[in-house]
């Protein structure tokens, strides 16, 4: 039996803790409520105390690592586990290999290692079994698997890791370790800057921080492309303006732009389910159900609340439900179950200064469209047979999307789709 | 769920005397005993928390030893303060669990609320500023906010430890040595500049029987 210690809620505004330091290591036998780790936040240092006594089987989180709430920071072997004896008990087999019982009752001699061990292994793509063990029992730690990856890393950057393939192992991929640390090196290289006097330091909140990482791992993990299409919005408008007393009166909501945009959207997604998909390693997963998330900016930063299934309801309940997720977004209001979930995003990022632009996709979905300002424009339409210039108010529409999912004939056929859409403006309402 | 406090005035303790103090507050408390304010002033001392980087000590540990300041690290959070005769320091020694309150953020927050509430009493106008735990004075001096009081936490279990420090008539020079939370755009300021007041005792003691009336009484 062993219990997994994780990273408890310190409170509602506490989203993640760094490991400040430990205070037991692998194999030390710990009694309840004994201190395990110091954990900080902004202004705290909390100790988080082991909910069961027994022997510390792994430690998940090391030192300087930054977790969110509720990761596993370790494991604990607790009384009566046939796991190992605990170390610095009486004859302790901490340095005699792993005894031959073990071997004969599971024929394949599994390898015993430590989680985090088995986690590194598989990142840098090493066969457990050739690692040399170090740890007490004859378990393989992470130490022994940094030892053996270190050369391979080396040699990855030019030939691909002769020992690795061998093993039949999966292509070594970077270990996370190696990116952080050449991200340590690009910032001190490119992003250094000494605080001047009389600059105002204004420290990240934790919701900047959730932002700003998933921005760059959004940039990093998929390539993103944009198009944009010009978008005559006079049908809409018309629509608009013919029921919004009525719809007001109706529904007590003012009728905006964008339901109509996501209406158009979801339908456009059930023709191109390409664009209402995730990557998931080496598979492309479109998915049978559409859940549009939409950017709302608040003063504390960028939420993404979620339309469940956006294609189920009417102009009149995505206008109620927009209406009703912005306002418990502004209020902070909103549950973690109204962030989660999207397949696709609409944003709408303001009236002004905003001709169009490209938005950064909303991992793991593979588009977002986000929607220009409203102008009325000169353009050209045939009346009666005759080409001429009209004054029409006009949106462009940006696409940004994925281009490890989709390629540009579809993601093309889905924005236009969009546009077509909007411009029929065939809404019931 | 008891809201306030059992409020003692220590006087002046040095630092490393005061955190046995303070360990045997969090062992009664565990034991059932009360939720407590310790009131106190220290000798001049550094204190580095758990989020503390060195380069925000500007002076080198042995030259501060050599002039009579001491040097601590400790295990509550936040990055490098000072302390010194002046300044009233209050560690709360509370369990949160027991308060109803198992939320660090709210905690930091009432004790924001808590010492709002007594500068108020003594004419000093305060400001929170979102994402810089602390008391600032509400209006801003020319170079950026002005902080009064900092304040750090530490938890074992939910029992929470450590906790503020005002500055009233202390000589803020003596956070030269350091980047006050690290923070490098923020300047201290203490109860008597703000006032244009001269530090006087009793000006001090005004100030503790405020923060006193604050805690005990519960909180705003």
């Amino acid at each position: 039996m062993s219990v997994v210690v994780t990273l408890p809620q310190l409170g509602e505004s506490v989203l993640e803790g760094t490991i400040a330091r430990w205070l037991v290591k692998e194999g030390d036998r710990v009694e309840r409520d004994q201190p395990l780790v110091e954990v900080t936040t902004d202004k705290v240092d909390a100790e988080i105390p082991a909910p069961e006594g027994g022997v510390v089987e792994a430690i998940l989180a090391p030192e300087g690592a930054t977790v969110e709430v509720g990761a596993e920071l370790a494991r604990i072997a607790t009384g009566g586990a046939p796991a190992r004896a605990p170390a610095g008990a009486p004859a302790a087999r901490s340095s005699a290999p792993a005894p031959p019982a073990t071997a004969s009752e599971r024929p394949a001699a599994p390898v015993r290692a430590t989680p985090v061990a088995k986690r590194a292994a598989e990142e840098a793509g090493i066969d457990l079994a050739r690692l040399e063990a170090s740890g007490p029992g004859g378990r393989v730690r992470r130490a022994d698997v940094e030892r053996a990856s270190a050369p391979a890393q080396a040699k990855a950057a030019g030939a691909p890791a002769p020992a690795a393939k061998a093993a039949g192992a999966k292509p070594a991929r970077p270990p996370a370790r190696a990116r952080d640390d050449a991200d340590a090196a690009a910032r001190a290289r490119f992003g250094h800057y000494a605080i001047q006097e009389g600059d105002q330091v204004v420290p990240m909140s934790p919701l900047r921080k959730l932002v700003a990482e998933h921005m760059v791992y959004s940039k990093r993990t998929s390539p993103h492309v944009g198009t944009v299409a010009e978008v005559d919005l006079g049908g809409v408008a018309a629509v608009r303006e013919q029921h919004k007393r009525a719809f007001q009166a109706a529904h007590g909501l003012p009728l905006t732009y964008l339901p109509f945009v996501v209406h158009a959207t979801v339908r456009a997604l059930r023709e191109y389910p390409a664009l209402n998909a995730s990557v998931l390693e080496d598979a492309i997963v479109e998915k049978r159900d559409i859940h549009v998330g939409i950017a709302v900016e608040t003063d504390k930063g960028l939420v993404v609340p979620v339309l469940r299934h956006a294609d189920r309801l009417s102009l009149a309940g995505l206008s109620a439900a927009i209406e009703d997720l912005s306002n418990r977004a502004r209020t902070k209001k909103l549950t973690a179950d109204d962030l989660k979930g999207g397949t696709f995003t609409v944003s709408n990022p303001g009236r002004t200064g905003n001709l169009y632009g490209f938005a950064i996709i909303n991992q793991p979905q593979v588009g977002i469209l986000r929607m220009g300002e409203i102008v009325k424009r000169p353009v050209v339409r045939e009346l009666a047979g005759e080409d001429a210039i009209v004054i029409r108010p006009i949106m462009h529409l940006a696409l940004s999307y994925d281009h490890r999912a989709v390629d540009g004939a579809p993601a093309n056929g889905f924005l236009h789709r969009v546009k077509e859409l909007l411009e029929e403006a065939e809404f019931d309402l | 769920m008891s809201e306030h406090f059992e409020v003692e005035w220590l006087g002046s303790v040095r630092y490393g005397e005061a955190l046995e103090r303070q360990l045997a507050a969090v062992e009664a408390r565990r034991g059932g005993g009360p939720d407590r304010l310790l009131l106190l002033e220290h000798p001049p001392v550094i204190t580095l928390g758990r989020s503390a980087r060195p380069e925000n000590l500007r002076s080198q540990p042995a030259a501060l030893r050599a002039r009579g300041v001491e040097l601590f690290e400790v295990a509550r959070g936040g990055d490098v303060t000072w302390h010194g005769p002046g300044q009233l320091v209050g560690y709360l020694v509370a369990d949160l669990a027991a308060r109803g309150t198992p939320d660090v953020g709210a905690w930091l927050r009432r004790i924001e609320a808590s010492l709002s509430g007594a500068l108020g009493a003594l004419g000093v106008e305060t400001r929170a500023i979102p994402g810089m735990t602390g008391v600032f004075l509400r209006a801003d001096g020319p170079d950026g906010p002005r902080k009064l009081a900092s304040i750090g936490v530490g938890l074992r279990g939910w029992i929470s430890w450590h906790g503020f420090a005002l500055n009233v008539t202390c000589d803020l020079s003596g956070f030269d040595d350091i980047v006050p939370c690290g923070l490098a755009g923020v300047r201290m300021t203490s109860v008597a500049e703000a006032l244009g007041a001269a530090p006087t005792a009793a000006l001090f003691e005004r100030a503790r029987l405020a923060v006193a009336a604050a805690f005990r009484e519960g909180f705003a």
